[in-house]
Order: C-alpha cells, then sequence, then structure tokens
C-alpha cells in the first residue's frame, strides 16, 4: 500500500493519461496480484488517493479460474470472455454477441451466473470463476452436462456451454426448479437452433436426479419421446 | 476500444477527485461501461473503479424507517431480497425484469440508473446523432417505433432505467459524492438530492440524462418508509417475453390500496415512454380521494397519457402505455385484472 | 452386375410394391416393415458430451502457434465509388503483421468489404482499422423496397434497373377460372428481411505451409470451400484441406469461400504466419446473408364445392444486391389447383447480399398462401383445416391431418365460445412441403481395425442437425455393431467427398453412401469369419455385436474376436451414394396447428402450443430429429413475431445489427411443442432417408400468423406480428 507521504510526494504522470500512448504496465498492485509484465517500460506511479493504477499497457494479473490460480497477460481492455479463450485457451465459453444479450458467455461468479463478455478481467480478481471446463469433462462430466446430452439440449452447440451454466447454476439455487423458473433462468440465453424445448426438459431432469443418482442413471431414453409411427 | 488505465481509489473521496480529471469514467458492474467502450462511444483514458468503496456496499433498513440501497448493490439482490420484495414491490420487480438473470448479477442499482439510452441511433458508432453533439436527432423522420411519446424534444431518446421509475415512485433519493478542494482541506462533500429532479429532459442537455456533474458518484439510494397499507407495482410490456427492453413500463405506488377506500396517495411514475422517468400528476390526482375502481384507473391512465405526442411510428405505444398503466393501478389497489 | 427387387414402400396404412432395378454393391432399399435394432432408436448424439463439456472445438476455437488476428473494415456507408484507401497508419502500427485492401467493386451496401489487417491481438487488429483511411466519394442509395421501385430510384447496379424481369408461369386459364369462381378473395401479405444469425460467426483460421494451404472455417459444405480456395489461389485442390469440425450453425449461409475465409487466407499468405478472422455480430448481420422481403398480392377462387379453381400470385422482394426473393414454391405444389399464375420480381437495393435461409422462398411463400387459405375458407364458409383437406391430393399429409386435428383438438378447439377479456386464444394450422430426397455424389469410407473399433469417414459436416450421429448409427445398424463402436470422422476434405450441406440434403445423401460402404466392409468381415464359422459369407448375418450364421445363430462369432483376424492393421470399404430410384413419393409433406394468446389491449402475441407432423422417410434417430422439427418451429416463431431487420432510410444502414434489438425467440417465447413423424418407406435410396431441417421450418410463421388472425378475428397480414402490427390489423373492419 502507498504511505501517504507517497500520495504528498508522488506527482501523477500525466503521460498515463494521453490517449492511445504506449505506457506498458507495470504495476505495483495493491493486493499484490501485479507485477511487471515482461519487457514493461516504466512503472506507472500511483498519485494521491490511488490504491492500484492499471494498464493501458498489458499487466499479468492473477483470476482464480476452476479452482486454480492462473496468471495471465492482459491490457485492461480485455474481457474476462477474451482473457478465458485467448488467454488461457479455455474456449468452451463462446463468443456471440459480445453484448450481454445472448448468454453464450455465461461462467460462473462465485457460483453466480455472470456475462464474461460484459466484465473486464482485471475486474474478476478475487472472485471464483467457473467456467464450463469447471464444471464437468467428457471425463468427468456433470450431471447437468450429461442430462444436456441425454435429452439432446443441443443441436449446432454453441450455446450450449452458457445455457448448461445457467441451468447449472439455477439447479444449485433449487435443485427442484419447476418448468417456470427453468425458463427464466435461461431467458438470457439465445438459442439460434432453438432447441429450448429439450434444455428444460434435461433441467428438469437432472433437477431430480442431481446429487443423488450417479450420472449413469441418466442414460435412459427421454421421457415424453412421442412414438413414432410406422416402420417398428 | 480504446486503451485505458484502471484506477482504483483509496476511497470515495479520492473516487470523486480521480474522476474529475478530464474524459475519465468511473466503472463498477461495468456493463454499460464494457459496451459503451466497446463501440467507441466513451473512450475515456482511464476508468475510476468504484468496486471496492465500502460507502458504495449493502443494503440496510435503517433506525428511522429508510432503507438504504449502496450503488454498488446488484440487481439480482434487490430483486431477490424479501424486505424489498415485500415493501418496495415495484422495486423488486422493476429489478427483476430488468435485462437478463446474468446481467443483473453484474449490473447494479448505481449503473442502472446511470446507464445511457438504449436508442439505436446512439449506440450506432458511424451514427453523429444529437447526444453526441451532433446536430440532429436522427429518430426525427427515421426509424423511432421505440423512441418517445411524451417529453421529447430535442432528442427523443426514452430513458433506459427500470428501476427509475419504481424509485420515483417510491419517492427515494440518491447521496452523490463530490470532493471539494478547498485552499486548505480537500474534503468530501454530499448531498442528497430527490430522483424526480436527479434526471433532466433533453431541454437542459441533450447530451445528458442526468444533473450528476464531472466527478459525483452516487453512493446510495435512499428510499423512504411507504405509508401504512401502501401498495406497489411494476409492470412492463415487450414485444418479447425473454429479454427485450420494455415498450413501455409503469411504476405505481397506491396508499392506501385496500379496495373500498379513498385513495389518499399515488404515485404514477412511467419507464420507457420519454427521456426521463415520466411522473404524471394528472394520472396521480385522477385517483386521489375516491376509492379505486375500473373506471377510474382507466381515467388515470387517458389522464396520464393525454399529453403523449407520438412519432411518425410509435402511436401504439400510447395504446400500450395507457392499458399497462390501467392494469398496474387496478393490480396495486388489489383488483383483479386479466393479463397475459 | 444388377439386379431386380420388388420393395414394399409407404406407410401406416398406405402401401404398395414398388420394382426397381439396383446394383450388387448396393443393399437392398429399407422397405416397410423393416426391423432395425439402432434405427429409429431415440439416441443422444454421439458428440453430445464434447458440446455440453465446451470441449468440441469449432473454428472460432482453433488456436495455433503464432496465430495472428484478422479483422475487416467495413464501409460505413450503403454506396459509394472508393477513391483510395490508404494502409499505412495501420501498417505501421506495432504489432500489425498485414494489412490489405479488398476490391469487392463499388461499395453497394453498408458493410461491405474495404480492407483487413492481421496483428498480434484482436485489440491491435481493431485499432488498426481506425487508423486506416478511406476515401469515399459517396453515391445516391436506396435501401427501402417500394421506393427502389419507383423510376428515379438510384440504380444499385448501373448495369440495369433496380426492379429485376418479371419471373412468369401459367398453369391453365387463371383468368377464366376467376371469373367463373363461386368466391374469390385478394389481398397483400407483407413480410421482412430476416437474417440468419448463426450463433458462430463466419470466418475461418488459415494457415501456410510453403504451397499448402489449411483453413478451418465454419461451413457448410467443405468441400466447396476448398474447391473456391483452390481456384482463387490457383491451386490444385489437394493442396487445400478445409476442416469444419464442429460448426455453430449455418442455416444456409455458410456456402463457399466467403470474403471472410478468403480474407483469412491473404492475410495468412502475407503475414507468414496463421490467422484467425471471425466477424464480429454486426457483421454478421450486414454483409453474410439474409432471407430476401416480400411482398405477395395472392388472388384465390373457389368453386361452389369449395375446390380451389384458380391462384395468382403477383410478388416482389428484395435479397439487397443479392437476388433470389422468390416466393412461389408454396403456391405451385401445395394444394390442388387446375389453374396458377405466378408472377415474381426481384427488386435491388442497397443493403447486404441475400443467401439461401431455411427453405430459400417457402415461409414467406407459405404464410401469404396459407393466410390467404384462411381467408378464402371463411369467405367461402368452410372450417379452415377442412378448406385443406378438400384441396390436398397428398395421401401422406391427408393422414398428418388426421393425427394432428386429434392431437391438437382441433374440433373442440374450433367450437369453444370466443374469450370476452382482453386475452383471446387463436388456433391455425398450416401446411408444408419439401423435396429433401438427396444427391448422389458423396461417397464414405468405413474401417475396421484389429483392435475392433470402426471408423466412419465422410467429407461430410454437421451443422447441428446430427448428421455425426446418424451416420455412425447407420454403419452400425449395417453391421451390427453397437454405437460405441463406431466413430464418425467427418468434416474434413482429407475423407472422401461429399455434398454441402444445404436443402436437407446431408441426411439423404450421406446414409445411403454410408450404409453401402458399411454393407462392403461387413462383406469383408463375413469373408474372414467364414472359415471359423464352416459356412458360407453368403450365410452369415451381423448382429448384436456378432457375425452370426443366419439359419443357426447359436453359430457366431465376436465381431470383436473376426477383426483380430484381419491381416495388418485395417480393413475398409468404401460405397457411394448412386442416383435416386423411383421410390414411393420424391416429396415429404408436414402440418404444423398453432394456437396463440393475443392480448388484444397491448396487442403482444404468446404463441401456447404447436403440434407438428412431418413425414422425413426413415427416421434415423426420432430424438435428433425432434430437435430439428422445434428448431424449425422456433424459428418460424421469430419470423412470424419479432425478427426484423431494420433499415433507415435516410442512412441506409440497419439499425439493429445486435442480438437485441433485433429480436430473436428466447425461452420465454417458446410455446409447449407436440412433434410426431409419419414415417414413409420411401425406397429412394438405399436408406429412403429424407432431410428435415427445412421441411419443419416452412409452416410454422404461416400457422402462427393464422393463428393471430383467428384470435383478433381479422387477417394479420403483415409479418413480424409485433404489438404495433397487431393493434393496427385490429383496426381493420372485421
Amino acid at each position: 500500500m502507498p504511505t501517504d507521504d507517497d500520495r504528498l510526494t508522488r506527482p501523477l504522470s500525466r503521460r498515463a493519461f494521453l490517449k492511445g500512448a504506449v505506457v506498458t504496465g507495470a504495476i505495483a498492485g495493491a493486493a499484490g496480484l501485479i507485477r511487471g509484465a515482461p519487457g514493461a517500460a516504466e512503472e506507472p506511479q500511483l498519485g494521491p488517493g490511488m490504491a492500484e493504477r492499471l494498464g493501458p499497457g498489458a499487466g499479468t494479473i492473477e483470476l482464480k479460474i476452476n479452482g486454480e490460480a492462473r496468471q495471465l497477460t492482459v491490457e485492461p481492455r480485455v474481457t474476462l470472455l477474451r482473457a478465458l479463450r485467448e488467454n488461457l485457451g479455455l474456449t468452451g465459453t463462446k463468443l456471440v454477441c459480445d453484448r450481454g444479450s445472448c448468454g453464450a458467455c455465461t461462467v460462473h461468479l462465485d457460483g453466480r451466473p455472470v456475462t464474461s463478455c460484459m466484465m473486464l478481467a482485471v475486474d474478476a480478481r478475487g472472485h471464483e470463476i467457473t467456467t464450463i471446463e469447471g464444471l464437468g469433462t467428457p471425463a468427468r462430466i456433470h450431471p447437468v452436462q450429461a442430462a444436456f446430452v441425454n435429452a439432446d439440449a443441443l443441436q449446432c452447440g454453441f450455446c450450449t456451454p452458457g445455457m448448461v451454466m445457467s441451468v447449472a447454476a439455477a439447479l444449485q439455487r433449487n435443485p427442484g426448479a419447476d418448468l417456470a423458473e427453468i425458463r427464466h433462468a435461461t431467458s438470457g440465453n439465445i438459442c439460434r437452433c432453438g432447441t429450448y424445448p429439450h434444455v428444460f426438459q434435461a433441467a428438469l431432469n437432472a433437477g431430480k436426479v442431481n446429487g443423488s443418482k450417479t450420472v449413469a442413471s441418466l442414460t435412459g431414453k427421454v421421457r415424453g419421446s412421442k412414438s413414432v409411427a410406422g416402420l417398428t | 476500444m480504446n486503451r485505458f488505465e484502471v484506477i482504483t481509489p483509496t476511497d470515495v473521496g479520492s473516487a470523486s477527485r480521480l474522476l474529475a480529471e478530464h474524459g475519465r469514467v468511473a466503472i463498477a458492474g461495468g456493463v454499460d461501461v464494457v459496451d459503451l467502450m466497446k463501440q467507441d462511444l466513451v473512450e475515456p483514458p482511464a476508468l475510476v473503479n468504484l468496486k471496492g468503496l465500502k460507502e458504495l456496499q449493502g443494503i440496510e433498513l435503517r433506525p428511522d424507517g429508510t432503507l438504504r440501497i449502496g450503488a454498488l448493490v446488484k440487481l439480482a439482490e434487490v430483486a431477490e431480497l424479501p424486505l424489498i420484495r415485500e415493501k418496495y414491490t415495484a422495486l423488486a420487480q422493476a429489478a427483476g425484469e430488468a435485462a437478463t438473470p446474468q446481467i443483473r448479477n453484474l449490473g447494479t442499482v448505481g449503473g442502472n440508473l446511470l446507464q445511457r439510452p438504449r436508442c439505436w441511433y446512439f449506440r450506432n458508432p458511424d451514427v453523429h446523432c444529437l447526444k453526441k453533439g451532433g446536430d440532429k436527432c436522427y429518430a426525427i423522420g427515421g426509424l423511432n417505433r421505440y423512441h418517445s411519446i411524451l417529453g421529447g424534444g430535442p432528442s427523443y431518446i426514452v430513458h433506459p432505467s427500470n428501476l427509475a421509475p419504481a424509485l420515483v415512485a417510491l419517492g427515494a433519493s440518491v447521496r452523490i459524492v463530490k470532493f471539494a478542494d478547498t485552499a486548505i482541506l480537500a474534503t468530501a462533500q454530499t448531498e442528497l438530492v430527490a430522483l424526480d429532479k436527479f434526471f433532466t429532459l433533453p431541454t437542459v442537455d441533450a447530451k445528458r440524462e442526468n444533473t450528476l456533474g464531472a466527478g459525483e458518484i452516487i453512493t446510495e439510494v435512499i428510499v423512504p418508509p411507504p405509508a401504512p397499507g401502501t401498495c406497489s407495482v411494476y409492470l412492463e410490456a415487450r414485444e418479447k417475453q425473454s429479454f427485450d427492453w420494455p415498450l413501455v413500463s409503469v411504476a405505481v405506488v397506491l396508499s392506501p390500496a385496500a379496495p373500498g377506500k379513498p385513495v389518499r396517495d399515488a404515485r404514477i411514475v412511467m419507464g420507457a415512454v420519454a427521456p426521463i422517468p415520466w411522473r404524471s400528476p394528472e394520472a396521480e390526482a385522477a385517483l386521489k380521494g375516491a376509492p379505486l375502481d375500473e373506471a377510474r384507473a382507466r381515467a388515470a391512465a387517458e389522464a396520464a397519457l393525454a399529453n403523449a405526442q407520438p412519432m411518425s411510428d410509435n402511436a401504439y405505444k400510447v395504446v400500450i402505455a395507457k392499458v399497462i398503466v390501467r392494469r398496474a393501478i387496478l393490480k396495486a389497489g388489489g383488483i383483479q385484472v386479466e393479463t397475459a | 452386375m444388377s439386379r431386380r427387387v420388388t420393395l414394399t414402400l409407404g406407410f401406416e396404412g398406405n402401401t404398395r410394391d414398388v420394382t426397381v432395378v439396383i446394383p450388387d454393391d448396393e443393399p437392398t432399399p429399407w422397405q416397410w416393415g423393416e426391423r432395425f435394432a439402432l434405427v429409429g432408436q431415440p439416441t443422444p448424439r454421439v458428440d453430445g458430451a464434447l458440446k455440453a463439456t465446451g470441449a468440441a472445438r469449432y473454428t472460432y476455437d482453433v488456436q495455433l502457434p503464432g496465430m495472428l488476428y484478422g479483422a475487416i473494415l467495413r464501409s460505413p456507408i450503403p454506396h459509394a465509388r472508393v477513391r483510395s484507401v490508404d494502409l499505412s497508419a495501420a501498417e505501421r502500427l506495432a504489432g500489425v503483421r498485414a494489412a490489405t485492401t479488398i476490391d469487392s467493386g463499388e461499395v453497394r451496401f453498408a458493410g461491405q468489404e474495404i480492407a483487413a489487417v492481421a496483428a498480434t491481438t484482436p485489440d491491435i487488429a481493431a485499432d488498426a482499422l481506425k487508423l486506416i483511411k478511406v476515401d469515399y466519394e459517396p453515391l445516391p442509395f436506396v435501401v427501402d423496397l417500394e421506393a427502389a421501385m419507383a423510376d428515379s430510384a438510384p440504380s444499385v447496379f448501373a448495369r440495369g434497373p433496380n426492379l429485376g424481369k418479371p419471373k412468369s408461369s401459367t398453369v391453365g386459364d387463371p383468368d377464366g377460372a376467376f371469373a367463373k369462381a363461386a368466391a374469390t378473395i385478394e389481398a397483400t401479405y407483407t413480410s421482412p428481411v430476416q437474417t440468419h444469425v448463426s450463433l458462430e460467426t463466419h470466418g475461418a483460421v488459415a494457415s501456410w505451409d510453403g504451397d499448402e494451404l489449411t483453413v478451418w472455417c465454419s461451413t457448410q459444405g467443405v468441400y466447396a470451400v476448398r474447391d473456391d480456395l483452390a481456384v482463387y489461389f490457383s491451386l490444385p485442390p489437394d493442396q487445400v484441406r478445409v476442416i469444419a469440425e464442429f460448426i455453430g450453425g449455418g442455416f444456409g449461409s455458410k456456402f463457399g469461400a466467403s470474403p471472410e475465409i478468403i480474407t483469412a487466407a491473404r492475410l495468412a499468405k502475407a503475414a507468414g504466419a496463421p490467422v484467425k478472422l471471425m466477424l464480429p455480430r454486426a457483421a454478421e448481420h450486414l454483409a453474410t446473408g439474409n432471407r430476401p422481403s416480400a411482398v405477395q398480392r395472392v388472388k384465390l377462387g373457389v368453386d361452389s364445392t369449395g375446390a380451389l379453381v384458380a391462384i395468382d400470385l403477383k410478388q416482389h422482394g428484395s435479397g439487397g444486391i443479392g437476388g433470389g426473393s422468390g416466393s412461389s414454391g408454396p403456391f405451385r405444389s401445395v394444394y390442388r389447383c387446375p389453374n396458377i399464375r405466378l408472377e415474381e420480381r426481384n427488386v435491388y437495393t442497397n443493403a447486404g447480399p441475400s443467401s439461401p435461409m431455411r427453405a430459400p422462398g417457402w415461409p414467406q411463400g407459405c404464410f401469404a398462401l396459407e393466410l390467404a387459405m384462411d381467408e378464402m375458407a371463411r369467405k367461402a364458409g368452410i372450417d379452415r383445416l377442412e378448406f385443406r383437406r378438400r384441396n390436398n391430393d397428398n395421401p401422406v399429409r391427408a393422414a398428418e391431418y388426421e393425427i394432428g386435428a386429434r392431437n391438437f383438438g382441433w374440433a373442440a378447439k374450433s367450437a369453444a365460445p370466443k374469450q370476452q377479456g382482453p386475452l383471446r386464444r387463436g388456433i391455425g394450422v398450416a401446411s408444408a412441403l419439401w423435396h429433401a430426397v438427396g444427391n448422389s455424389g458423396p461417397e464414405a469410407q468405413v474401417i475396421a481395425h484389429r483392435d475392433g473399433r470402426v471408423e466412419l469417414r465422410i467429407g461430410t459436416q454437421d451443422i447441428g442437425t446430427g448428421t455425426r450421429t446418424i451416420l455412425a448409427m447407420v454403419a452400425a445398424e449395417e453391421l451390427g455393431v453397437p454405437l460405441s463402436t463406431v466413430a464418425s470422422e467427418i468434416g474434413d476434405t482429407h475423407y472422401l467427398y461429399s455434398v454441402p450441406s444445404g436443402g436437407s440434403g446431408t441426411a439423404p445423401s450421406n446414409t445411403p453412401a454410408v450404409r453401402q460402404a458399411a454393407a462392403n466392409l461387413r462383406d469383408k468381415i463375413f469373408r474372414l469369419a467364414a472359415p471359423t464359422l464352416g459356412a458360407e459369407p453368403g450365410d452369415l448375418e451381423a448382429r448384436d455385436g456378432q457375425i452370426r450364421v443366419r439359419v443357426n445363430p447359436s453359430r457366431a462369432m465376436a465381431f470383436a474376436d473376426v477383426c483380430k483376424r484381419i491381416p495388418g492393421d485395417s480393413i475398409s470399404a468404401q460405397g457411394e451414394r448412386i442416383a435416386n430410384y423411383e421410390g414411393f413419393r420424391n416429396d415429404q409433406s408436414g402440418c404444423q396447428f398453432a394456437e396463440v394468446e393475443v392480448d388484444t389491449e397491448t396487442g403482444i402475441v404468446r404463441v401456447v402450443n404447436l403440434v407438428a407432423l412431418h413425414d422425413a422417410g426413415v427416421i434415423i434417430d426420432p430424438l435428433t430429429a425432434r430437435s430439428q422439427v422445434n428448431g424449425g418451429i422456433i424459428m418460424g416463431i421469430g419470423f412470424a413475431l419479432f425478427e426484423d431487420r431494420r433499415m433507415d432510410p435516410a442512412l441506409g444502414v440497419m439499425m439493429n445489427p445486435t442480438m437485441d434489438d433485433y429480436k430473436l425467440p428466447g425461452s420465454l417465447d417458446v410455446p409447449e411443442i407436440s412433434v410426431t413423424f409419419v414415417e414413409v418407406a420411401n425406397g429412394i435410396s438405399n436408406t429412403g432417408v429424407m432431410g428435415l431441417g427445412e421441411a419443419a421450418h416452412v409452416a410454422s410463421a404461416a400457422a402462427v400468423a393464422c393463428a393471430v388472425s383467428d384470435a383478433i378475428g381479422r387477417p394479420a397480414r403483415d409479418l413480424p406480428l409485433t404489438p404495433d402490427r397487431v393493434l393496427a390489423a385490429m383496426e381493420r373492419p372485421a
């Protein structure tokens, strides 16, 4: 932490505020999360009343993602979504509308679903972030993910990670969520393939079994499946 | 998005002082700021990060009966808190209808009040409209189906906040902190501003929607205790039932709300119809002094829209507004309404 | 060599025998009453876990070492000559590795490509675009459909007028028939431009290794992209490899090497590094295609028995600088009518080009035709469903009307008294038709490995329909092995040729090739097993994971044990998709019943219930098939109620190129949906599979619009049925 003396003696660097100025971020972070980026040219100084000062150049930050501390070097203008995808290779979270209206980029922030496209990566420091990869993997599939597969709650699959995260959060809050609650919980997720009815089915199936039965029990046929007239 | 710094202030006074620097923008939940920056509609050299400021946190019922909501409180909390759902129903409903579940977990009360208009001319980076210092409101003679029907001119945006109509109807104020630099002592001064004075029409300044000045920060919203027997309702009409911007919204506060008893006080504030949350004294007057019934609600709704001046494509909003206002009044008064 | 076989084809209660000649290595087409192990079982898709866990790798997710990010500068103005493009400042920006102009001639719509850059981060690429200086000479423009038709309108193309030549056809004597008709109606129906809004935007990752180009792209046709790129870069096709492992939707908009794919490859070549170029959302709306608008003046006439005697359609519409706005398909083929006159005219406007979109022309045409059918039925005093029955000569649809009416409760709902409050229910029915019988062309390879795994390889792609899954099911069915034995390898031009995924042709074109390949492989497996089983290969069958003697199934070997006898590492067989046989029918019908609730005070519509009946030949996987029908319906609800590309006529730009101002159906806008398949053994290929993606979408908007019209007691003739439109329709005299 800067001392009061620092505040009195360090003048504010004007250079840092020039639009488009190339000041590589090398920052003494208040929480100790920030270190100088490789090749950092200059340390912008903390002015009076500043606890921390980042950017505009890239700096190294630490995010807690899927239970792991991950370090990455980003400019402040990078969204959490892009940091996950481009810096950390967590490409399960999708970039679709890039303005918070489609939900494809949904991750859990401290257990609650948020659109990672509308949040700066640097603002995600200090939070527990769970991505679709953290929920489950093909080898260790989460019951909600398994329910999506079994109910065919996915077509092209591009909305699916976000949809799964919304449903998983809703069921975490209320494992007995009914159809109306599931519809509301997914009302910020757009599926252009129009797979919503199967999403509802998956959510209701997962809600009933979540935590009480094993994943293997989910591999039965989807209930409510219409009979197929003809060849059988 | 331009390159920018993020400055985290040590305290709210410093935040105010740091924000006063030219072009800097505050960031809290970030939803609208990030959106505006992606479109290059704002290009701040630096963001001042309000997230850690303790003066902006928390919800509490204070000993004097007033409700204090920190500006950083998330919309989802406002929507879910039993205290708000029970005593300030319109506010909880307004927060619960805002945006998407994901955005409600990011977006803050302060951010919702201060978000910029959704107008598609304003949001298009290639259109230099009146709100951006241009010489023309493109809604005039343009695609104005979602624009204002009341209070428009010279800009015809509608105010986008869901919370604002509810909070204005509930008589809320915002506390604003401003850093004052005197010869020797630098201090933060606070001021309580009634929300219905906070929002300003484009006739005052077409480029802004409120009185918040450079370096000023909303720290909290103060809602007075509702009078005994008060009931409040927020309703909105949307094209889609999933996430969509409201065509019309309305918050109604009635006291007492018991059927058969004369209405003593009524506050009716519409959203998405005017460049500010549009309070209708005419509609309020039409309700006061007599028990509520369907005819009175209808008369109040007519009064609320009597001065409406629709544009080329949005006369339908007048029709919808009348219906929504009437239904919200009846609902607040405990009278059954058939709605979708 | 070939053989003659007699097939029993048709559907429940309506079969007939058809004799066809088929090549020797072609399996006998599946016929009515066929018994299957896997086909017809609701089966979760084989790549579901990859998609549900985020592990599926789409083009957007491809990351290569040293990869750069590309971005395209687009014209903000709708019509201009580009005098000059100055890239120098952009090129000087640190982190920029390549910059290029994109010469697509005169700018004819806002959103047209001007220049592109590749840089080390997406942000630097975006910064660089801002540094490009373009000198435009603005030209007059027109974006409004009606305004563009005026003689005085600015010309979109110098070579001719905006109003295209009429495309006309006449059957019979429509004028004579109208003159003699017992009753006629005439009305005009309008529908807006709809955009595809694939969730994964268009784009590519391009990587050069010397003269060899590898491109990952979000496409509906890997081979089509390969061929286009080979031509563009003057390379032999085998030096271009196109990969589309997973595709985030296409709906008709992703065929061929579109500008962003070529640009990615050009930038990669210039920079000497791989380039990823994925379009931002706004560009996706502006430049990658759309369903054209339509204005349809429809006239119908009936005789005293309620039989349609004449149809007249006069239509115009605009696909921006593209064509293909015609909508006459349903008018010429859904209902029986002896006298039909059709006229279509394309209108050019300064807007992004159209591209095929889910049954091109049909949802628009079906909307106008079905609303007109309702108006005609009311005028003739005939129940609307009965009116359709009387004018239908398709036996499959006749069955669908009956099942649908029962499941939907048409009679009871029709007889229900009208509600008195502000909320009014309404019902509607609309008929669909499609022709997804598939094409010859695809070749498949099926490989059995010594360890018992089976791989299926074919250069098709799965745009979300479940192709990967149904192809594996067909191979597993033929080989008698569990589905888990077969891995589908698709989406790569390193596999044998297949057709683009369009016209709902993927399933009907690819399943027969796969089945033939699997049958050929099975015969090789039989030859391996025969000595041990002491039988002739021709006496064996493949079932339940075993190769066994048909007449004595206890003499059997596990499929995996037979594979252990493979002398090398694997054995493989190929199969080809041969031309269609004369089958039961070459079309597929459907119908959809919709129930809506209209708030008559606000004009807000909610779709309550939708019952869909469809025929898609043999249904391989009813689970994924039902997903497609759900999707077709929901996209139709978007077309009926919400979606509209809104162009400012004075600025000439789209004002809603987002996913909120451009309104798409969400979870709270979706009705209860019931899907029933009337399965038809059509024998048109060895599987008799027909595509479903488009058939399921044709009638949905029409059914919803008919139901809204019923609810408000007046025709709702202008899509989308937003509250203003519904309130306006209610102002009309009943």
